[in-house]
């Protein structure tokens, strides 16, 4: 019973992060306005499309920013409210700005009862014709972002690029780990066989590298989806992707090997020593390679690492269990296979 | 001593090599004729990708030239390891001949983009280090297979494309005028590739080699 309890582990934690993953709902965001140009000294009229926002029950609490800097930002007003997720502000843009650049971003913050804040980075670029700093310094700070609400429901975080495919982190990212884990088990029980030549260890190493190469599969196909919804392509010949696809290829050869021996011994035994080598390839593919070029993945090439506020403690609380529940469940598909490969031969033996 | 014997063996097969030299010659020929006048960095690939071809024809035969009863000689006079490392040496001498001659060839018919050489020394030494570590380990277990020769390719194309990607990377910053600012983190990656090759191909072989 204790020996088998980490199946049942395994599933109930995946059908915990299925359904939480699935089910808590993104945080409150601002999709996009327009227009995204205004001058100083405009009556601008925004209109702003949300998401999950709840505009309409919080109409009385609705608040807007048009933030310059820390200390500088105008307070606009609500125009009207068509639905839960579109709204019209209205900004009266100050005469000057309160800097000697002729043009400059600012955000637009909002913020109401129930849905906390939201921020849309470089949402309005303002362009000035003549400077005037210091008349400029007193109207941006008339009306500063001041006593924001906290939001009334627990979520997952919003990212403009991502939006709800942030949930693939729970697949594409967790399957990975586990691909991880599996080939190290596999690697594992190879080097025992060399070790000590007992044929179930070999059985126990193909089995996991089996299990692997599928979660290996698996995370290409989910980030190939999550590529094409944020990258606009599902192969983006990115430096990762191509890496591992490479790693996946080592491994397809790992099976053409076996498939070419006779000898039983002789194929476990040489197939092991390749899969250690192929595992120190694997290494050198994942985690040297990428470092030295450019790749479109998180913490690559300038882009920010995933973590931070990509990945809250609301997420980590799925994320990391997830991980967990999908190597529970490929040690328990690899024990499955490795038992029917020991039936297959003691009926072999029978025969 | 072992390494005296590869190179009287090769020695007494002129030809062999001699086929390998002309191989060379003529896909350097063939890639003029295809390609004609490239850009920098189309020869950087054009070269790395002719080295490769042949480097793998030079190597599969390393291990599947030794018929059974010289390989039980050796078996009962020779530790594994210095089995290995005499091939090792042994094919990264002629990988590093190899190569340069196709360096020359390729100088001969194109023309020299290289504007550093010593870097591009540095690249074309560690690379076919890695080249004749993997590949050596890789012919041994394919020698032990049935169908060797084409095992070899499907074995270790993956095997050699980490070192591949890092040595075409590094000689194709010995193209820029300037020395490029991550050029010793891109020599180190390439030597601790080699490194962990060879660290694991020592204590893997003597498994490979017990029959």
């Amino acid at each position: 019973m204790i020996k088998n309890s980490y199946k049942l582990i395994g599933v109930l934690i995946l059908i915990y992060s299925f359904v939480v993953g699935m089910i808590v709902p993104l945080t409150p965001g601002i999709v996009k306005i327009s227009p995204q140009r205004a001058n100083t000294g405009e009556k601008l009229t925004v209109q702003v499309k949300g998401y999950n926002t709840h505009f309409q029950q919080a109409a009385s609490s609705l608040r807007a920013w048009l933030k310059l800097s820390e200390e500088y930002a105008i307070a606009g007003e609500v125009a009207e409210v068509q639905n839960d997720v579109d709204l019209v502000l209205r900004f009266q843009v100050p005469a000057f700005l309160p800097i000697a650049d002729q043009v400059k971003e600012t955000s637009l913050i909002m913020d109401n009862a129930i849905d906390g804040s939201s921020v849309l980075p470089s949402a309005i670029f303002i362009s000035q014709d003549s400077v005037n700093i210091t008349l400029g310094d007193e109207l941006w700070r008339r009306t500063p972002i001041e006593h924001l609400s906290e939001r009334t429901f627990t979520t997952f975080p919003f990212r403009n690029i991502l939006q709800e495919t942030i949930r693939n982190t729970y697949f594409h990212v967790s399957l990975w780990f586990a691909m991880m884990f599996l080939f190290i088990a596999a690697v594992w029980n190879a080097v025992a066989y060399l070790r000590k030549s007992n044929p179930f260890y070999d059985i126990r190493s193909v089995a996991f590298t089996q299990v692997g190469l599928f979660f290996g599969l698996l995370g290409v196909a989910t980030g190939a989806i999550w590529a094409k919804y944020t990258w606009g392509a599902y192969w983006s010949w990115d430096v990762k992707q191509n890496t591992t696809a490479i790693a996946l290829l080592i491994y397809f050869a790992y099976f053409v090997l076996r498939n070419s021996f006779n000898d039983s011994e002789r194929k476990a035994r040489i197939s092991a020593v390749y899969s250690i080598f192929a595992f120190v390839a694997l290494i050198v593919l994942i985690y040297i390679i990428p470092r030295m070029a450019d790749s479109l993945h998180p913490g690559n090439g300038g882009n920010p690492a995933f973590g931070g506020e990509d990945l809250d403690n609301t997420m980590r609380m799925v994320f990391y269990p997830s991980i967990i529940g999908w190597t529970l469940f490929g040690v328990w598909m690899a024990s499955l296979i490795t038992r029917s490969e020991k039936l297959n031969e003691q009926l072999l033996e029978l025969e | 001593m072992l390494l005296l014997k590869d190179l009287r063996l090769e020695w007494r097969q002129k030809y062999a090599v001699s086929g390998i030299l002309l191989y060379v010659l003529s896909t350097v020929f063939v890639v003029y004729v295809a390609a004609g006048e490239t850009t920098p960095e189309v020869w950087n690939s054009l070269f790395w990708i002719v080295s490769l071809f042949a480097s793998v024809n030079a190597i599969v035969k390393s291990f599947v030239q030794e018929n059974s009863a010289r390989a039980l000689y050796y078996y009962v006079l020779f530790n594994p390891i210095a089995v290995i490392l005499s091939k090792i040496i042994y094919n990264f001498l002629l990988l590093f001949l190899l190569i340069v001659v196709a360096y020359g060839a390729f100088i001969f018919f194109i023309g020299n983009p290289i504007l550093q050489f010593d870097l591009f020394f540095t690249a074309l030494l560690l690379g076919s280090l890695g080249l004749s570590t993997a590949l050596t380990f890789i012919s041994a277990i394919a020698s032990k297979a049935n169908n060797s020769a084409s095992l070899m390719a499907i074995l270790a194309f993956p095997v050699i494309i980490p070192i591949l990607l890092a040595v075409v990377q590094l000689s194709s910053y010995a193209l820029q005028e300037v020395t490029m600012a991550n050029t010793s983190s891109s020599i180190g990656n390439l030597i601790a590739i080699d490194l962990v090759l060879l660290a694991v191909s020592m204590p893997l072989f003597p498994y490979l080699w017990r029959d």
